[in-house]
């Protein structure tokens, strides 16, 4: 496995939902075709940007590279392995290496668990690090990584703010060392203010730990502050991938050119009629 | 700034407005005593993030807190007569009628099971004598006004039949249904996608030009209120800290807030490999504000005194502003001269740190 090799490769990924008739004897009369033969690979250490609007299929494709769906055909290799019909302890293995971070940092953290609880949980599910003592260090360690006071391990969801919930979901997001990360819209539940906060603490980890990253969001502003290549995705495919300078630059597809055409405070065909 | 702007007429203007709402914990204090004005044809923008008390006034302004147990005060005046005063059925009257509002999530302002023209009928039949056919033409009409693909067909459908898009372009409808004098829209484009959105404020800047409507336009969206408004309201923890003309708040803003919001925001129209600078800390509790002025704890440039001193919503022009300019007025207790040298260097690109290092220690203001 050479360094150059990409994390993650992607090849004609496809994910067909049934739409199907009848309450007793269901029969299929069609299908959505929410993800339709996407191909692209994720480089080391890269930020991958998905950007498109509502049903374009961005969110769907981060699912099934989780392995939270199933294709319905296509391939996706993870780390030089084929992974997409794994099953049982081999599936278990490969998600420790792939974590993802929710939209909303409210309905994300279960409210009746203490934020150590919550950020050691990974730890729980894979057996890791049974002794006590030695969980409580880790997970404090992890706290202070993503900015967070140590000392709040006991504390309750609901004593947080969304900037600060969201850092919990990185830092759990980040327990078992995971070598990609995927961040489905991390920033857009969030005010303003805090936004920046989530953003850049991203980027620094992605920096510090060398993080492979698959941000996913409807935001062009935000893709491109934080990715270095972006694929643009409109009902299921990928109508353009490029680099960020190239796809910022010199949009090629007329899709990429409405939408960024369609950002405000982008578009200066202001009126000037007053009163 | 009572002066008609650019020869239009005040429609909207609200003074020392408050709104408490009593709650187990103690009082919220929403709005805490905020002063705006709006034009014909001409759109305030209010910014502020969740709980800067910018949706909470505005339904004030309908009369929507008052079942809520909100003790109010101050004038909501609009063309001359106080709303706060009036009985309900005279508030009713002008509500939907000359004073129309759109929510931000469409879905949950339609009625799930009567059919989108049943209830634009409603709207109109509500506030005016006509008969259920004129109401129902001028239903399609309204449809076909805001861009909706044969709204013959259409004025018959559900709600959940809609696309989100469809959803809000039927609502600005019913908004628009008897020709407000001044319409409120609440984050009317946050839960779309951008070439909806970008559809949607089309739409409402051309309605606004064919009918010199008012628009308060509020939203946390610095980029939208670029595009929208004349003029803007920056609030925070239910206050105005800034108000200008957009134009002004985008080239000169003078509010350490407002600095911050525009230096948090990723932009298109700027160098990518400039960082964001996030606003430290998190928005204030609105039961125990902090003292002194409210942002103080979460300024870099707060002096000690800050956490004394409440600061006024005060004029950082000299001498009067030219008539057809909305003024700029700015609530922070630096010295103005300070406050635009702080600016310069970080639009330059400094951090609020360098920024500090280049001004060097300066005075606190009186």
């Amino acid at each position: 496995m050479s360094p150059e090799e990409p994390l993650v490769r992607v090849r004609n990924l496809t994910k067909h939902f049934p739409i199907t008739r009848g309450t007793i004897f269901q029969r299929k009369v069609g299908a959505v075709r929410a993800v339709d033969g996407v191909s692209f690979e994720i480089g080391r250490g890269e930020t991958l940007g998905i950007v498109g609007e509502t049903g374009c299929g961005k969110s769907t494709t981060a699912k099934l590279i989780m392995r939270l769906l199933d294709a319905s055909a296509g391939e996706i290799e993870f780390d030089g392995r084929e992974i997409t019909r794994l099953q049982g302890p081999a599936l278990k293995a490969v998600r420790r290496e792939m974590q993802m971070i929710f939209q909303d940092p409210y309905s994300s953290l279960n409210p009746r668990k203490t934020i150590g609880s919550i950020i050691g949980e990974p730890f729980a599910i894979h057996g890791l690090l049974a002794d006590r003592g030695e969980r409580k260090r880790e997970v404090q360690r992890l706290m202070e990584t993503v900015g967070l006071n140590p000392e709040h391990y006991n504390r309750y969801p609901h004593e947080f703010s969304g900037g600060q919930r969201q850092r919990i979901g990185v830092a759990r997001a980040l327990a078992l060392g995971p070598k990609l990360l995927i961040a489905d819209e991390p920033v857009s539940a969030l005010d303003v203010s805090i936004q920046a906060q989530v953003l850049n603490l991203l980027r620094d980890l992605q920096r510090r730990l060398g993080l492979t990253l698959l941000f996913i969001s409807h935001d062009l502003s935000v893709v491109r502050y934080m990715c270095d290549r972006i694929a643009v995705m409109r009902a299921g495919k990928i109508v353009e991938l490029a680099s960020n300078e190239e796809l910022y630059g010199s949009p090629r597809d007329p899709y990429t050119r409405e939408l960024l055409a369609s950002v405000p405070g982008v578009r200066r065909d202001r009126r000037t009629i007053h009163g | 700034m009572t002066q008609a702007l650019g020869g239009s007429d005040v429609v909207l203007r609200v003074e020392d407005l408050r709104v408490e709402f009593p709650s187990e914990d103690g009082v919220v204090h929403a709005v805490d005593g905020i002063t705006y004005e709006v034009h014909s044809g001409r759109t305030l923008g209010i910014v502020g993030e969740s709980g800067s008390g910018k949706t909470v006034s505005s339904l004030t302004t309908l009369g929507l807190t008052r079942r809520q147990g909100a003790r109010v005060s101050g004038r909501i005046l609009f063309e001359g007569q106080d709303l706060l005063t009036l009985p309900e059925e005279r508030l009713r009257a002008i509500r939907g009628n000359e004073i129309a509002m759109i929510f931000q999530d469409p879905l949950s302002s339609l009625h799930p099971l009567y059919r989108v023209g049943a209830q634009l009928v409603e709207a109109v039949c509500a506030h005016r004598d006509v008969s259920r056919a004129k109401a129902r033409e001028h239903a399609i009409e309204l449809l076909d006004l805001v861009g909706i693909p044969d709204p013959a067909r259409r004025v018959d459908a559900y709600p959940h039949e809609f696309s989100g898009g469809m959803r809000q372009r039927a609502m600005i409808a019913m908004a628009l249904a008897n020709e407000p004098k001044l319409l409120i829209a609440d984050e009317p484009t946050t839960a779309l996608d951008v070439t909806v959105q970008a559809q949607i404020l089309a739409l409402m800047e051309r309605l606004q030009r064919e009918l010199g409507m008012a628009i308060v336009f509020i939203t946390h969206d610095l980029g939208v209120v670029a595009e929208m408004a004349d003029e803007i309201a920056v609030m925070y923890a239910g206050r105005i800290v800034e108000t200008a003309s957009a134009a002004r708040v985008f080239a000169a803003p003078e509010h350490p807030y407002t600095w911050g919001l525009l230096k948090s925001i990723p932009r298109l129209d700027a160098p990518r490999e400039q960082e964001l600078v996030p606003i430290p800390g998190a928005p204030p509790s609105l039961i125990r504000p902090p003292s002194g002025c409210h942002f103080h704890p979460r300024c870099p440039y707060a002096q000690p005194d800050h956490a004394r001193v409440d600061p006024a919503l005060a004029s950082s022009l000299e001498g009067e502003p030219a008539a057809d300019e909305p003024g700029h007025l700015v609530a922070c207790l630096l010295h103005a001269d300070v406050r635009r040298r702080l600016w310069r260097q970080l639009a330059a690109g400094d951090t609020p740190e360098q920024a500090l290092v280049a001004v060097g220690p300066f005075q606190e203001s009186a």
